[in-house]
């Protein structure tokens, strides 16, 4: 059963986190696009983002992780992309954007800011 | 995580023919992934085979919405099994013709969805043809027909 698409957002050690779980597609990006500029616009620079609980990524949700990569190193800070399945490992390897986005495999792995 | 499960599903051979159409929306292309994801399973391709299909298929998807700035008409997905390979077009009829640029972050997406189809599928690719645009994918089989 798949998961049903979810966005949340806390604060961790004073760092924005935003949780996203199930499917992130063509039909869910603009949502997730929509909470990551919210948070930079408030002049959050460096946003973690947990894609643990997500479980498909296409081409549209990685358009969307690379424009809010550019507004934060844009305002100096950094998008660090929380990821442990093997699979969305893959995307991300196979589009080369593992060696662009810092990706952890924990939360905890971000340092403190 | 889709598991396949083949008991009780008759294998799909040479020569067999499955077709999808739906409104072109983006809500609807989960569709066209899970249709991939059963005739993955039922043509005998592995875990890792089904994945990248329906990641594959996805992208085609959008492959052939490319430079439409807006979802109209219908998306005809075409599955053609052969003794060799698996072979998929998506072709979009009755479409709006694109109206312009879809902007830095839709340029992007149109990039990383030529590497993750290179990546993932045998060949691709995307032809305009009698006011319908079909892009088509081939994934050749590891090993002999299931």
């Amino acid at each position: 059963m798949e998961q049903e698409f979810h966005i949340e957002e806390r604060v961790d050690r004073g760092r924005p986190v935003i949780s996203v779980t199930g499917e992130i597609d063509v039909a869910t990006a603009p949502q997730l696009r929509e909470c990551l500029h919210r948070v930079i616009a408030r002049g959050q620079a460096t946003v973690v983002l947990d894609l643990l609980g997500v479980t498909f990524l296409d081409s549209t949700a990685l358009g969307v992780l690379v424009g809010a990569l550019k507004r934060c190193r844009e305002l100096g800070g950094e998008l660090h992309v929380v990821v442990s399945d093997a699979r969305i490992k893959k995307i991300f390897e196979i589009t080369g954007l593992n060696t662009i986005f810092p990706i952890v495999s924990t939360p905890a792995e971000v340092g403190a800011p | 995580m889709i598991e396949p499960d083949v008991a009780g599903a008759d294998p799909l051979g040479d020569g067999d023919r499955i077709v999808l159409t739906f409104p072109a929306r983006g809500d609807l292309v989960v569709l066209a992934r899970l249709v991939a994801s059963a005739i993955s399973t039922r043509v005998g391709f592995d875990i890792e085979e089904l994945e990248d299909l329906r990641l594959a298929v996805g992208e085609l998807c959008l492959l052939a919405l490319q430079g439409s700035d807006a979802w109209h008409g219908d998306l005809r997905l075409e599955f053609t099994v052969s003794a060799e390979a698996l072979d998929i077009s998506c072709t979009l009829g009755g479409a709006a013709p694109a109206l312009g640029g879809r902007g830095d972050e839709g340029a992007e997406a149109d990039q990383l969805s030529e590497q993750i189809l290179a990546a993932l599928v045998d060949a691709h690719g995307r032809v305009e043809e009698d006011g319908s645009v079909r892009a088509w994918l081939l994934k050749r089989r590891k090993g002999p027909l299931a």
